[in-house]
């Protein structure tokens, strides 16, 4: 099994390739910055603009029975001593009717329980074991997102700062243009998901990016350190050398990578859903993260 | 041929010391496993930051209410300079706890102001029909609106707040209701003068039945000082028309004349009784905070996250059938691709885990299910490391070299660049680690020990391992080590 990428030939179509992915990126975020009801790039989850979700089960019998949520809203809404925190109230239902859940800006302990209360009169009875509920105060949201964009920028900067002293100057400006790369397309993804089927990031996303980061610059290094250690023993010319470095760790990036993805795809199958997302983002981040270490660094090398 | 028997016994020996560890100190799991409720409080000071001590003086405050609440099993920890985790495990309702700690409970005895006994009369009044009115909506709350009923309540709140010529700018009754009771709780506390008498005086406080109807009040047991402090106080007012007033958090909520009989020596013996119409609730609420003291500052619940104890253990269920799920599909790629070293990297997979969780249970680290998404997680990473070398020692056998050289100089030559790969994980684990919420620190966590320890079982282990194997001659054919319809290059 020996792989034969052609990079040298396919060095236009692949930069051409990332433009796009990256212009696509900018579009979602830009889109999703000017034209959507939150006017944020990405759609920003409870954890970060604050609010109470919930999540409970219904007991029944057999099958639960079908119910409008607009009706059971407008029951909430009637028997609501805060009328006004319930204007923008959500409520879905989901395996067969059995699983609502609900989210309001943000309510106390007391409120959410009391809402908790008129929903198991509305639609009961409901399982509190099932329950999953989340508070989170408007100051708390806002800290933890300049906190996620605080540890972002922060380890950016490390392994910016890790790969310069490891490189020399245009090995790094490479692996660092890949880097971002990978970010920006992750995050464009996202900025779509939000814009098309409502997808709210959380702080797992910062998460998600954080790590993706970390991966993919581990990947970057792995095949210029193949490419500097080619350079100094082989005689091919400079591109052909590069080009077969890329041949040579094809597959180890390509294994690591399905190694890493496999435990990521367990999450997604078996996994809880509030690991979704998360699991997802890391998947995509390592999939742009290897095509962007094999083929799109090195090209990036690659003279004309 | 050394077949590093000295490892092996070393691996061998972790491997029992983890089971012992694992059998006689359970893994920690977090509220999202096991059920339960997490409250963040964030302490609020207007001008600069908190500092370490009044850090402290919160916690302890809160630790003392929480422990008089009876809460089974609670943890209650600092969160970075200005926030504290209380976790509640089970089914217990957090919203007692968020009553009990979000209130400052700064007790104070006030005495009325010469000549405003007027005032005090006229607001006394006001006070005692707000709460009728807001007895009178809870009863039209539960006979499903009454709309008559609740428009004559807005009308008697229009007058009464004419009278005080005050508006409230709440957006419904309700909270129109509650922010005028604490207007008027506010204006008697005005009519009444500071002493030097505190909540700091106490040494204990207490609850009981009143004889006469169903309330409750309150008992306060003053220090020695206290209790002089006390007498002096109500000696001074004592036959006189002034009032005594405790005030909690700046509201009145019992005013007491002192009979003319206490003139000459005050009220001695030290203690003190407040009667303000207390629920049982409401009286052991007051009850436990009196007796935690108050807080230095304000705190405010900034979070709640509640799990139900069912949620949480099919949040277990479901990341074991992920993380095993996930260790079979990873061996099956393995072995497929690699054979024999496959197989031995499954069995450095096996210790890991092993490890993995043995150093959890020892350092202890409690399992979220972030956390789990780390583990399981590092389960990749680990393998990633196994990858490279197997393909530096394929390379070498393509090359013509003998197994044992190959695998000498596989592990010798990959070494470095797992090293080196590694760096840039640890280094945002890192970050996360210092930057994150707890909930990502849990993350964080994992994957950062995950990491170390991989290089521990990809690096020594499968080495040991492989080793151990080809003493045996039946292991030690090429094609056991290679795709056989790639052998022939």
């Amino acid at each position: 099994m020996k792989f034969n990428l052609e990079l040298i030939k396919n060095k236009r179509k692949i930069i051409g390739f990332s433009t796009i992915l990256i212009l696509l990126s900018l579009l979602g975020i830009l889109y999703s910055t000017f034209n959507t009801s939150y006017k944020k790039p990405i759609n920003l989850g409870m954890d970060f603009v604050g609010g109470n979700e919930l999540r409970i089960e219904r007991i029944c019998k057999e099958e639960c029975s079908n119910f409008s949520p607009d009706s059971v809203l407008e029951n909430l809404r009637e028997n609501s001593k805060n009328k006004n925190l319930l204007n923008n109230i959500k409520l879905q239902s989901q395996n067969n009717n059995k699983l609502i859940s609900i989210r309001t800006p943000y309510l106390s302990i007391e409120e959410s329980n009391n809402l908790i209360s008129n929903l198991d009169n509305i639609i009961g009875p409901l399982n509190y074991e099932s329950k999953d509920s989340r508070l989170i105060g408007p100051k708390l949201g806002k800290r933890l997102l300049t906190n996620s964009v605080t540890s972002l920028l922060v380890s950016l900067f490390a392994i910016s700062l890790y790969i310069t002293i490891r490189f020399d100057k245009k090995y790094a400006l490479f692996a660092l243009l890949a880097l971002f790369h990978d970010l920006l397309i992750v995050f464009g993804i996202f900025s779509w998901l939000g814009i098309i089927l409502s997808v709210e990031v959380n702080s797992l996303f910062a998460v998600s990016l954080l790590t993706i980061a970390g991966y993919s610059v581990n990947d970057t290094v792995v095949i210029f350190d193949r490419i500097r250690e080619n350079l100094k023993s082989k005689k091919e010319g400079y591109n052909e050398t590069i080009q077969l470095s890329v041949n040579e760790s094809f597959r180890r990036t390509t294994f690591t990578s399905i190694t890493t993805l496999i435990p990521l795809l367990s999450i997604i199958l078996f996994g809880s859903y509030s690991l979704f997302w998360f699991s997802l983002a890391l998947s995509l981040g390592i999939i742009v993260g290897s095509y962007s270490s094999i083929l799109l660094a090195p090209s990036l090398l690659l003279k004309d | 041929m050394k077949r590093r028997q000295g490892w092996l016994f070393f691996i061998i020996f972790l491997l029992t010391l983890s089971v012992y560890l694992l059998i006689n100190y359970p893994l920690q799991l977090g509220l999202d496993l096991q059920g339960g409720s997490q409250l963040t409080l964030q302490i609020i000071k207007e001008e600069g930051k908190v500092t370490r001590d009044e850090l402290e003086a919160v916690n302890s405050v809160i630790d003392k209410r929480v422990n008089n609440l009876g809460v089974s099993e609670s943890n209650l920890q600092t969160l970075g300079r200005d926030q504290l985790i209380l976790e509640l495990p089970g089914e217990q309702n957090p919203l007692v706890a968020s009553r009990v700690l979000g209130k400052t409970a700064l007790l104070e005895f006030r005495t009325q102001k010469e000549g405003s006994s007027t005032d005090l009369k006229t607001l006394q009044l006001q006070r005692l029909s707000i709460k009728e009115l807001i007895e009178q909506y809870s009863f039209a709350e539960k006979s499903q609106n009454d709309d008559n009923f609740l428009k004559v309540i807005q009308d008697d709140l229009k007058d009464i707040e004419r009278e005080l010529n005050y508006s409230s700018t709440s957006n419904d009754l309700y909270g129109k209701l509650i922010e005028i009771k604490k207007y008027v709780d506010k204006e008697i506390t005005n009519l009444f003068i500071k002493t030097d008498l505190s909540g700091k005086d106490l040494i204990n406080a207490g609850r009981r039945q009143e004889q006469t109807n169903s309330n409750w009040e309150v008992l306060l047991t003053f220090s020695n000082s206290g209790g002089d402090k006390f007498a002096e106080i109500t000696k001074s007012i004592a036959g006189t028309n002034q009032l005594l007033a405790i005030i909690l958090d700046g509201e009145s909520i019992s005013e007491a004349s002192v009979g003319n009989q206490f003139a000459s020596t005050g009220i001695t013996g030290g203690s003190a009784t407040i009667s303000g119409n207390f629920s049982a609730e409401n009286a052991r609420e007051l009850e436990v905070q009196l007796k935690g003291g108050s807080l230095p500052l304000p705190i405010e619940i900034v979070e709640t996250n509640t799990i139900g104890a069912l949620l949480g253990s099919k949040n277990i269920l479901k990341s074991l059938y992920a993380a095993i799920s996930g260790l079979i599909f990873v061996g099956i790629f393995m072995i497929l691709n690699y054979r024999i070293l496959g197989f031995v990297s499954v069995l450095s997979l096996v210790l890991y885990g092993f490890f993995n969780l043995a150093l959890y249970s020892l350092i202890p680290v409690t399992l979220t299910l972030p956390g789990i998404s780390g583990l399981i997680l590092s389960i990749g990473m680990a393998v990633d490391a196994n990858v490279l070398i197997f393909e530096r020692i394929r390379e070498e056998l393509y090359e013509g070299n003998t197994l044992t050289r190959s695998i000498d100089s596989g592990f010798q030559r990959a070494n470095s660049s797992i090293v080196d790969g590694h760096i840039t994980t640890l280094l945002s684990c890192f970050v996360l680690f210092l930057l994150g919420t707890n909930f990502v620190k849990g993350f964080a966590a994992t994957l950062g020990i995950g990491v170390l320890i991989s290089l521990f079982t990809s690096l020594n282990c499968s080495k040991t391992i492989l080793r151990f194997f080809i003493t045996y001659q039946s292991f030690r054919q090429k094609n056991l080590y290679l795709p056989r319809n790639n052998f022939s290059q």
